[in-house]
């Protein structure tokens, strides 16, 4: 995927991330703060083996023990409450950070436009606000915490020793460099090759994905065989980068070991010396070549750090291009200051919305579009007219719907509601008069009362089944065990899609919206029901200004005025009768369905 | 209950570790000679200490001594510390070559185990019966083959190398340690027990506590995938505050649980360290004692210090090995499930008859499950080759079943009623052989994440790009390719390009067509289309199906109103049968949804009129 380029941010980025860790500025410090002096006291227990074989076994004495224990286990206590409190704090600052960017995250989504959705899918966004955000928070408490310990041990570990014998600290200097190098060496070559591995298990997934929620299909095209072998060329690949990448990672732990030892020879040879010397006590030598031992995990992590830090720059840009994309449908300061906003509506000032709309001169080309689908469009719908627009499959006949609910505005001209510019007024005094039944139904996972009561949290039961009666769903009611309570299921799965059709609609007709926008299903329905259905439709619209995407055509027929879509352009307008009378795309789309049945009727 | 392929989890273990065995055993053979490096140094340093450097006697094995006398003793060593160095060094390549060893056979037999588990499945699972498939869930079954497949690798590759890694490593440091002291030994390993069963308590009392946060994290995933599935919903209703302070309540409550969980956490690493150190400091104060009673010499002393050091992370590591060790089972037992199901079988000397043939179907029963309603009953009918049938019925009248049954979906029970093609029992018929001649174009296909021209090929292989552009055509798809970018070349399915549910049919369409089966089912399959296409598409199949036995189920009475036979199903049974006109003249359910479809055409009188 090409977001994976590798993104270059000032400072890892972690600018960007500064405002959100405001809150936790003092905890994060406090942390940073006994983070190091945790490290101090690991970095001092050695000292403690040193003592003892310098004093106690040198000098074959006891004498001191008493304070010796003490001492110990005074420093073991603080070090065990400060380990305590850093590593809460820390975890508590990650989830901290985590939970607010999540939520800020999650409400910028709420005001984002819908170009915003159309050019991004689901899934996607999904990720922006799920796992970007857990890698943010990581990277604020974990990888802080990370450089802090590591870093401040070796420090502490080599003024140590500085302190204790400058010329075997000097050896050991030595080899930083030469381990940093090594391990870089490595960990670029694991980054690349585990992005790799990463990217074949998504793929293995997809697959496994396909074999099952394809079976029926592979089943009646008889591809296992195509299917399996596909796959099996992904485990190879899985195997062979998983297991070249092991000899990274293999070669790099025996590096490792290969540096410790390197230190502690040099510490043998050159300590023993020293001793033989009489300059260095045995203590001290067994000092030096704990440290010895004990260094080169400090410096893998701190490196290992500094490769995260690369790879979090990626989800910190894509956090915060979220955060930075603007809504390019929003409503105006004065609109705010007079209606209030999403979150915070000012519902006193709000006028009836009566249903006038009205297209005036409105041209327009969808933000990612490279086209005009629409151009000086003039059209007026007086409250209460019923509007069909009709069309071949994908043809572009929701362009007009997104603009009357202003999920898009108009690229030139104006959309008025009631006389006045839609954005003269808030997005939610609109939405909140609008009804919206989509063709493809979403229901949330709730009770059927809760997914009933979206556009009317204050329904009554009695409200609610009157509804449902209306649209004939009452049906769908009596087959749930617990009535209202019955539950839906995520996304509404344990329906079929007739039955939240109806659902949908019937939620729809509770928010008596001055305004309805109706995408018709196509054949989901059986027959009988969906007779039913329009019935229902008939009823509803009655009184209200309506928009129907229409397949059916006793919505079309009926319809005040029809828009004929071809190519995301209008090509013609008018009642039915016109239209038939004009002979032109909308008489062609008709009449062939019913040639066959009329010729066949007449040849029989 | 047929006979279970893998009676125990230990078989399906077994079965899954083939070719990978012996990698593990070289594995676990170099991790024991990493653990033998390992513990060689800790002897130089105490050699050095007390026989170089202090003039001891030295406490090396008495083979070794003979070995070092013969270069000069402790005396030539004093002159050439540097080969002392070098000594270690030595040690140091073994080790680390050993190390490399030990993680690169691991990961081998790591890898060869995935591979051959996820081959196997999905092999597996391509071959259940498709009743299989219906009665399980699918995220069930990918996160089986997914995190389990994941828990099993970690188990063995991981867990079970590291325990025996740890146990070998203790082990060989007991043998070390009590040849130094006894005593000192006793004291270091009476620890042991405590630090392994605090760390195993610990860590099964937060593995509840974690699949609690694991369930709440996925409701708060799901409640930000409605809101963005359903983002035209909550616009359209203006229910923005409302999503908000749902996802902030969920948010908040699961970041609460959270921090509770790493509270325990915090508590036991901190804690954990009172149990470690104070084993360091027992072994301090003890072996203090032991020199300055001059029952050990300090390079013994500090040789023991660094074996008990090493110790200290493989035993703490130990109890969380131990307590994660149950999940694995629990996967195993979940994979188990998988592949003790049985695949789909043909009978012995299956046969291939001639598919061109008259299809019959002699009083067919079906439920889903014994006991459950009948969704087909008593259904008999003939098709004859050649001749085009539509079948006309209600959502949940039995329908697709019956083609289900002819395509061997799901099998007719015995006594249930036969289907034979050409006088031939389906059951006695190859499958693959069977569903080859049969084309099916579902109502909600399924297409595969490959370009358009190897989906619509994807069933012969053979067909080149004349073959596709010409079932394109007829399929009426072309049109939507040439938008498309990249023609035939654009990537659809999961990862690529999404198609209407209009194209996707027409997709299974050209992918039915370009086979050429003797027999071709619609099941639905225009129904996403809208009338226009629809009726392009039949016109066009009209001039191309040939000599086709072709079965057509639909809603929509035009599209099977010109076939041979039209047969009415409702609740399943057949209620009505004959051609269109027959029907139209019987005055039953064909009659009214003929009547309520064809409303329309009244306008079309009143345009008439005038």
């Amino acid at each position: 995927m090409s977001e994976k380029t590798n993104v270059k941010l000032p400072f890892f980025g972690v600018p960007k991330i500064l405002p959100y860790t405001k809150k936790y500025r003092k905890r994060i410090i406090s942390m940073v703060v006994m983070g190091i002096i945790a490290s101090l006291i690991d970095s001092i227990f050695p000292l403690f083996n040193r003592y003892a074989i310098d004093h106690f076994i040198g000098e074959q004495t006891l004498d001191t023990i008493g304070i010796f224990v003490i001492l110990f286990l005074l420093v073991l206590a603080v070090q065990v409450i400060l380990n305590y409190i850093s590593l809460y704090w820390a975890g508590k600052t990650e989830m901290d950070v985590d939970r607010d960017l999540r939520d800020a995250s999650f409400n910028h989504l709420q005001e984002l436009s819908f170009a915003y959705f159309n050019q991004n899918n689901v899934g996607y966004i999904h990720a922006r606000v799920m796992s970007d955000t857990g890698k943010i928070g990581e990277l604020v408490a974990w990888r802080l915490m990370d450089i802090v310990w590591n870093g401040s041990y070796l420090l502490f570990v080599f003024a140590v020793m500085l302190g204790i014998n400058a010329h075997l600290t000097m050896y050991i200097a030595v080899l930083v460099p030469i381990a940093v190098v090594a391990v870089s060496y490595f960990q670029k070559h694991l980054v690349t090759l585990n992005r790799r591995i990463r990217e074949i298990n998504s793929k293995i997934t997809g697959n496994f994905n396909e074999g099952i929620t394809g079976a029926k299909s592979i089943k009646t095209l008889v591809v296992e065989e195509t299917i399996g072998n596909d796959f099996k060329k992904d485990t190879i690949d899985m195997h062979r980068t998983s297991v070249h990448a092991t000899r990274y990672s293999a070669f790099f732990s025996a590096t490792w070991t290969m540096m410790s030892s390197i230190a502690l020879a040099l510490i043998l040879w050159q300590g023993g010396r020293l001793n033989l010397e009489g300059v260095l006590q045995i203590g001290t030598l067994s000092v030096f070549m704990s440290y010895a031992l004990g260094m080169m995990e400090p410096i893998t992590m701190i490196i290992e750090t500094i490769a995260a830090l690369i790879a979090i720059q990626v989800n910190i840009e894509r956090f915060t291009r979220l955060m930075e994309t603007e809504s390019d449908v929003a409503d105006r300061p004065e609109v705010i200051e007079k209606y209030g906003d999403t979150f915070n509506p000012k519902k006193e000032n709000w006028e009836p919305l009566e249903g006038d709309v009205e297209f005036r001169d409105v041209s327009f080309m969808y933000p990612d579009g490279n086209e005009m689908v629409l151009e000086h469009f003039d059209l007026t719908v007086p409250k209460g007219t019923n509007v069909a627009i009709v069309g071949e499959t994908g043809a572009g006949k929701s362009t007009l719907v997104n603009l009357v609910c202003r999920f898009f505005e108009p690229t030139e001209g104006q959309v008025l509601i009631d006389g006045r510019d839609a954005r003269d007024r808030s997005q939610l005094w609109l939405h909140s008069n609008i009804g919206y039944v989509l063709q493809t139904p979403h229901l949330f996972s709730g009770t059927v009362r809760d997914n009933l009561r979206y556009g009317k949290p204050d329904a009554s039961d009695e409200e609610i089944l009157a509804a449902l009666k209306l649209v004939s769903a009452d049906f769908v009611l009596a087959k749930m065990d617990k009535g209202l309570d019955s539950e839906v299921g995520e996304g509404g799965d344990l329906l079929s899609t007739g039955e939240k059709q109806l659902l949908s609609f019937a939620r729809a007709i509770l928010a008596d919206p001055r305004i309805l926008v109706l995408d018709e299903a196509t054949a989901s329905i059986d027959t009988l029901t969906e007779k039913a259905i329009q019935d229902a439709i008939a009823t509803v619209i009655k009184g209200r200004t309506s928009f129907v995407i229409a397949h059916r055509l006793s919505t079309i027929v009926d319809a005040d005025v029809i828009l004929v879509v071809k190519d995301g352009k209008i090509i013609e307008r008018g009642t039915h009768r016109e239209l038939m009378r004009r002979k032109g795309y909308y008489y062609d789309l008709y009449t062939r369905q019913y040639e066959e049945m009329v010729v066949n009727a007449v040849t029989a | 209950m047929p006979e279970q392929k893998f009676k125990t989890k230990a078989s399906l273990l077994l079965y899954f570790l083939k070719g990978a065995k012996r990698w593990f055993a070289l594995a676990v053979f170099f991790a024991a000679m990493v653990s033998v490096t390992d513990l060689i140094n800790p002897k130089i340093i105490g050699y050095t200490i007390d026989t170089i450097l202090n003039g001891l006697p030295s406490s090396l094995p008495a083979f070794v001594n003979v070995r070092l006398e013969e270069l000069g003793g402790a005396a030539f060593f004093r002159d050439h510390l540097v080969y002392v160095a070098i000594a270690v060094l030595i040690v140091a390549l073994l080790s680390a070559f050993c190390r490399f060893m030990f993680r690169l056979c691991n990961s081998i037999a790591a890898e060869t185990l995935v591979q051959r588990m996820r081959n196997n499945l999905f092999d597996h699972i391509l071959r259940l019966p498709f009743k299989w498939h219906s009665e399980n869930r699918t995220g069930d079954i990918i996160q089986r083959c997914t995190s389990d497949v994941e828990q099993i690798k970690m188990f063995l590759a991981e867990q079970l190398v590291m325990l025996i890694r740890s146990i070998m490593l203790i082990l060989l440091a007991l043998v070390f340690m009590s040849s130094i002291s006894g005593p000192l030994t006793a004291l270091s390993f009476s620890f042991i027990p405590i630090i392994i069963g605090y760390s195993f308590y610990f860590h099964r009392k937060i593995g509840a506590q974690f699949r609690i946060v694991d369930e709440e994290e996925g409701k708060l995933s799901s409640i930000a995938q409605e809101n963005l599935t359903g983002v035209r919903v909550v616009r359209a209703f203006g229910r923005e505050k409302y999503e908000r302070e749902r996802f902030e309540k969920q948010n908040h409550y699961y970041t609460d649980l959270w921090i509770r969980l790493l509270q325990l956490m915090a508590a036991f690493w901190s804690t954990g360290d009172i149990f470690s150190y104070g084993q360091y400091l027992a072994v301090i104060l003890f072996g203090s004692y032991l020199c300055v009673t001059n029952q050990l010499t300090a390079g013994n002393y500090i040789a023991f210090v660094s074996y008990n050091t090493m110790l200290t992370w493989p035993v703490r590591g130990l109890g969380r090995v131990i307590a994660n060790m149950s999940k694995a089972g629990i996967s195993v037992d979940r994979l188990r499930y998988i592949m003790n199901s049985e695949e789909e079988k043909d009978v012995p000397n299956a046969v291939t008859p001639d598919m061109h043939a008259d299809i019959n179907f002699d009083h067919v029963s079906f439920a889903y499950e014994n006991g459950s309603a009948e969704i087909l009953n008593d259904i008999s009918l003939t098709v004859k080759a050649g001749s085009t049938v539509g079948i006309l019925g209600g959502t949940g009248s039995g329908k697709s079943t019956l083609m289900y049954l002819l395509d061997k979906l799901y099998d007719v029970p015995e006594g249930c009623g036969t289907i034979t093609v050409g006088g031939v029992d389906i059951r006695t018929i190859k499958t693959s052989w069977l569903r080859q001649n049969i084309g099916m174009v579902l109502q909600e296909p399924y297409l595969f994440s490959r370009t358009l021209s190897e989906n619509i090929r994807i069933a012969r292989q053979s067909s080149d790009m004349k073959d596709v552009r010409n079932a394109a055509h007829i399929a009426s798809l072309d049109d939507a390719i040439d938008h498309f970018s990249e023609g035939y070349d654009t990537y659809v399915g999961e990862r690529g390009v999404t198609l209407s549910g209009g194209q996707k049919q027409r997709t299974a369409i050209a992918q039915m067509l370009i086979r050429k089966p003797p027999v071709m089912i619609f099941d639905d399959s225009l129904s996403a289309v809208d009338a226009e296409t629809d009726a392009k598409i039949r016109a066009a199949l009209k001039e191309n199906v040939g000599d086709a036995t072709v079965i057509l189920i639909a809603h929509r009475i035009t599209t099977l109103m010109n076939a041979d036979q039209i047969i009415v199903m409702d609740q399943g049974r057949i209620v009505e049968r004959g051609d269109h006109e027959k029907l139209l003249a019987q005055n039953g359910i064909y009659r009214r949804i003929y009547d309520l479809q064809m409303q329309q055409s009244n306008i079309e009188e009143e345009v008439d009129h005038e």
